[in-house]
């Protein structure tokens, strides 16, 4: 902890909800279409025109509100934000203010594998996204002005608001880490923090220790949309640090927003505005209150994925280790691998092993992902079968697997290309190793003497003949047994 | 008689019987308006060929299909506020001049379904701000009973319309009064729905709470037709109610079963003469008919007028924010973004509209939401809750539309309170949710005094089917005559 | 509750309208005279009453989540006043702020 202040980070995350339609008129939410051909009278803001509440987007909301442990509200409403931009065509968003969907909810912060901490979420509610400004010329304020794009504006977003409950950047990183880990079983969100489906804006203050005051009143710094989860935590230690030093030299920390720049990793001031923003919110009167019942929520708590949290004990108890079990259940992609390769073979601690060394070694390796692995579940479990039987040995099997990666190609056929399987013949490899001892008498009479080595050199010597297909512990065994019988002659 | 002397009824009943064209019906009521829209400046867009184009098509149907369709041939007018795909729609504001909106208002489509014809857009004042259609930024609208007077406001376009027999029906908005005073105005007969009877997805919203269109007719029974065509569920309106709408009652009118409550709190000082003398003229009619007319009391009133103008504007400063240069509409010069915003609002603009922008801003601004827009929805409820008691004990309520009858150009216009106070009548049914409807009582000195009815929510049959029954009690024999006619 | 001259300018800028100088004093006056008229509801104790957001009562009808043509991109553009290359064009923006 640093001495003079806890620094204090409370995280508003917005999540874009990957429905087929807007939150208020039918026009397409997906992304990357020419600009202003996703828009219609209702997104554009035209005169005349009322919104009307997607159904699904509502069901995804309430998903992710309980996925987060939030209790949700059988009555909220929504309310208008006023302020003028050019994003924003009707120059409000619909938003929810006072009385919000959901409430109070947790995020756990796991390191090796054990919740450390749980972080509370104060709220989720939901509000339409904006459009998108393209500026001409080199930035913002260029003489040439700005085009504006409306495909996004209208599209669902959440908002999770978390308490000011995180104490460094690294509990910051691990809190959205784990957020878009629960989020991503729930099949809401593309959550790409790189393409905006999820943004992140972080609020940073520091309490000096002999601070009396409420949290609220302490100058405060918000950073916004940062584009990756590392940038968040890189904008929080520089922020953190800028304040320090300003506390340090007795200066006062002004209440700002700043952006991050993630080319020098600095923040730096967008606006410290005389006025603060006053967004007139008021009840939006073209939308009655949201009714939920209590059946339609539980409906949809029925509905839900288990939690990473419960997902990371089941595989403790399948024998994963803490450690291993997060890294799986983190990814989950690769926690659907892990799934599906378990049922294709039943010794999880070897397709655990396989997964985590070599996979995923090659997966890096080709800068793949696990929703695109080149190698299925079906043909690794194909793989780890030849091992078992004693077709291959594990080295052989990570040449093979190797292989596999680049051809595509199942393990036996891959096998039968290489040429390659383990001599188990008995017979075939005493002859290698009686050729061995023969050709290799000091050798022998070194081992003879107590040098442990030399066995291992003549171990080397059979392989070396096989091709190294000879199975390893059988070689071994022989290889004593014929050294025994040398011995005694 | 003349396709202009006649009603929506009759015009439609004669195009399915194929005693009439529509298109003849159409060419006559295009001549009339020809003749007489620059006397009373009623449109701010008139579109004769289409109107025939559409006439024409709707001759071309079979006999079958025409009769399907309730106002087969009838023309009618629509106020400028709500959006037509093939003409302008402006508001009668400077911000939205030439305007072409890329949809229609729900109340259209179902007016060309119903086969009627639109034969233009009327005046009105800017965004539905005003109750003498002086506030438009194109034209004056002349009342038809004294072209030295205002029509009222702010469907005055519509209701003058109606009243020269340019159209027999036509639509307008009421946000405060806006269907009813200039009914009253103009000696037609206009209805205020229930909140939510009547889809809002197309009218430029000034106060989406408070905001309903309605009809305007000569006779109850046009309006009643008309308000069948408009009425009913609409999947784009979320405030929209899915009940199904009463067929409104042919029957007549049992007087000596109904109970016509009066407000005592109504019947003020600011009352003007003629008018409270004709309420008088009405009470004794009703009572002589053995209706038992009760006074009741809307404890509540006085504070009707500071709930809505604090409401209205409120709702208003953030519908009017989407004018702001960048999609569509009148855009100014700026050298930056903030420069082109205000000079764009600010000359778009008029007065009144500005005004009530800013008042709004100011009653929804930090430190003042509680003591303004909050507090006028509480007293909202209390308004309201008053009705609910008195509807316990009256069907119907009666009470003057107006304090008094059309006005003269410029009269009232130089104090804008002035003018907000002479909605007393007319805005509680808006802030209250329910059905109003204005009739003519009859002329004093020569203009049109109405007056109005009140009904529970969602009491429009009830309320149409007094209306019909006054209108027998008090027929409106003569309309103005114009341009040397009789 | 007199209203300032200071206060008109300020919601004057949030509503972004541009208010001349030679306006600000009948503006200022014409809303302090509503605003003392309106001044009269705080006579009411309303602190057990409920404020009427929605007059009917009504709870939120759901849309069914189903994508329906948009408009033609030249439709979306038709009315714009700066159109270029399919998207709407702006001044160049200064303050970078929303308020």
């Amino acid at each position: 902890m640093n001495s003079g202040y806890d620094v204090i980070i409370g995280l508003e995350v917005h999540v874009e909800l990957k429905t087929q339609s807007k939150l208020f008129c039918s026009c397409s939410a997906s992304f990357g279409a020419e600009p202003n051909t996703h828009t219609c009278p209702v997104c554009l803001g035209m005169p005349g025109v009322l919104p009307v509440l997607n159904e699904e987007a509502v069901a995804y909301a309430v998903k992710a509100a309980l996925a987060l442990r939030c209790t949700v509200h059988p009555f909220s409403k929504f309310d208008r934000k006023q302020y003028f931009y050019p994003d924003l065509p009707k120059a409000y968003q619909i938003s929810q203010y006072d009385q919000p969907l959901a409430e109070y909810g947790a995020v756990p912060i796991i390191v090796d594998g054990h919740v450390v901490k749980e972080v509370t979420v104060r709220r989720i509610h939901m509000e339409e996204d904006a459009g998108k400004l393209n500026h001409l010329g080199i930035r913002l304020g260029d003489a040439k002005g700005s085009l504006v794009d409306l495909n996004r504006a209208g599209v669902p977003l959440i908002e999770i608001v978390s308490e000011p409950d995180m104490r460094s950047a690294d509990e910051a990183r691990l809190y959205l880490t784990e957020l878009r880990n629960v989020l991503s079983y729930l099949d809401i969100s593309d959550l790409r923090m790189e393409e905006g489906s999820m943004r992140c804006d972080a609020n940073v203050s520091l309490r000096p220790h002999d601070y009396v005051g409420s949290l609220e009143d302490l100058p405060r710094v918000e950073i916004k949309n940062v584009n990756s989860i590392r940038n968040v935590q890189r904008g929080i230690e520089y922020e953190v640090a800028r304040q320090a030093e300003l506390l340090a030299r007795g200066e006062r920390i002004v209440k700002e927003t700043r952006g991050f720049d993630d080319q020098n990793g600095r923040t730096y001031s967008q606006r410290s505005k005389e006025e603060a923003n006053d967004y007139r919110y008021f009840p939006e009167p073209d939308l009655p209150p949201l009714v939920l019942t209590q059946e339609a929520i539980e409906r949809v708590a029925r509905s839900l994925p288990p939690a990473p949290t419960v997902l990371r004990e089941e595989l403790q108890q399948a024998g994963v280790t803490a450690k291993e079990a997060e890294i799986i259940v983190g990814d989950r992609a690769l926690w659907e691998y892990w799934r599906e390769a378990t049922t294709h073979y039943e010794d999880k601690r070897q397709v655990t092993n396989w997964i985590l060394s070599d996979l995923s070694r090659l997966l890096n390796a080709h800068g793949d992902t696990w929703l695109t692995p080149r190698v299925t579940p079906a043909a690794l479990a194909d793989l780890l079968r030849l091992i078992a039987n004693g077709t291959l040995s594990g080295r052989m099997a990570k040449e093979v697997l190797d292989r596999m990666y680049e051809s595509g190609a199942t393990a036996a056929q891959t096998v039968e290309a290489m040429g390659v399987s383990q001599i188990t013949d008995h017979g075939a490899i005493q002859a290698v190793v009686q050729q061995v001892v023969a050709d290799n008498p000091h050798v022998v009479q070194d081992y003879l003497n107590g040098k442990e080595k030399a066995l291992g050199f003549l171990v080397g010597q059979v392989m070396k003949q096989t091709k190294g297909q000879a199975k390893p512990d059988m070689v071994n065994a022989i290889l004593k047994g014929v050294i025994a019988d040398y011995a005694k002659t | 008689m003349r396709a202009y002397d006649m009603t929506a009824t009759e015009i439609s009943q004669r195009v399915h019987r194929k005693e009439m064209s529509a298109t003849e019906c159409v060419r006559e009521v295009a001549d009339r308006i020809t003749a007489l829209e620059p006397l009373v400046g009623a449109f701010l867009h008139l579109d004769v060929q289409g109107a025939l184009n559409q006439a024409r098509a709707i001759d071309a149907l079979s006999d079958d299909e025409r009769q399907q369709m309730p106002l087969a041939g009838v023309p009618v007018a629509v106020k400028d506020n709500m959006t037509t795909m093939d003409m302008p729609t402006t508001a009668a504001s400077k911000i939205l001049e030439g305007f072409m909106a890329p949809y229609n208002a729900t109340v259209v489509n179902r007016l060309k379904a119903a086969g009627a014809i639109i034969v233009g857009k009327t005046n009105m004042d800017e965004f539905a701000m005003g109750s003498s259609t002086e506030h438009s930024a194109y034209q004056l609208t002349h009342n038809p009973w004294d072209l030295s007077r205002v029509p009222g406001g702010s469907s005055g376009g519509s209701a003058a319309a109606v009243a020269a027999r340019m159209v027999p029906i036509a639509l307008g908005s009421d946000t405060g009064g806006s269907i009813r005073q200039p009914a009253s105005y103009c000696g037609v007969t206009g209805l205020k729905p229930s909140y939510g009877r009547v889809s809002r997805y197309g009218l430029i919203a000034y106060a989406s709470s408070l905001d309903q269109i309605g009809p305007l007719a000569r006779s109850v029974d046009d309006v009643a037709l008309l308000y069948d065509i408009i009425a009913g569920y609409d999947p784009l309106d979320a405030t929209s109610i899915r009940a199904e709408t009463a067929r409104v009652s042919e029957g007549p009118v049992d007087w000596k079963g109904l109970r016509v409550g009066v407000p005592k709190e109504y019947l003020s000082a600011d009352l003007g003469g003629v008018v409270a003398q004709r309420l008088q003229d009405v009470i004794t009619q009703l009572e002589a008919q053995g209706a038992s007319v009760l006074e009741v009391s809307l404890p509540h009133t006085a504070y009707a007028i500071a709930t809505y103008y604090l409401i209205a504007p409120a709702e208003a400063s953030s519908n009017l924010s989407r004018f702001d240069g960048v999609r569509y509409g009148y855009r100014a010069s700026g050298a930056d973004l903030l420069e082109m915003y205000e000079n764009t609002r600010a000359q778009g603009f008029g007065p009144e509209v500005k005004r009530r922008i800013l008042l709004g801003t100011h009653a929804l601004s930090a430190g003042y939401y509680d003591a303004y827009y909050l507090k006028a929805q509480k007293v909202r409820t209390l308004i309201r809750q008053d009705f609910e008691q008195a509807f316990a004990l009256v069907d119907v309520i009666l009470t003057p539309t107006t304090p008094d009858v059309a006005f003269r150009f410029g009269e009232k216009s130089s104090d804008p309170l002035q003018m907000y106070l002479s909605d007393v009548y007319t805005v509680t049914a808006n802030l209250a949710g329910i059905p109003a409807i204005s009739t003519p009582a009859g002329l004093a000195d020569g203009l049109p005094v109405g007056i109005q009815w009140l009904g529970p929510v969602m009491g429009e049959d009830r309320l149409l089917q007094v209306a019909r029954g006054f209108e027998e009690l008090w027929p409106s024999s003569t309309w103005p005559g114009l341009g040397g006619e009789a | 509750m007199a209203l300032s001259e200071i206060q008109v300018k300020h919601v004057a800028r949030l509503a972004r309208l541009r208010v001349e100088s030679d306006e600000i004093a009948q503006i200022t006056q014409d809303l302090d005279r509503v605003l003392e008229y309106v001044a009269q509801l705080s006579q009411l104790d309303t602190d057990t009453v409920e404020p009427t957001m929605h007059v009917m009562g009504l709870a939120m009808p759901l849309r069914a989540d189903e994508v329906k043509p948009s408009l033609p991109v030249d439709a979306a553009l038709k009315n714009a006043p700066d159109p270029r290359d399919h998207m709407f064009g702006v001044p160049r923006i200064m303050d970078g702020g929303d308020a």
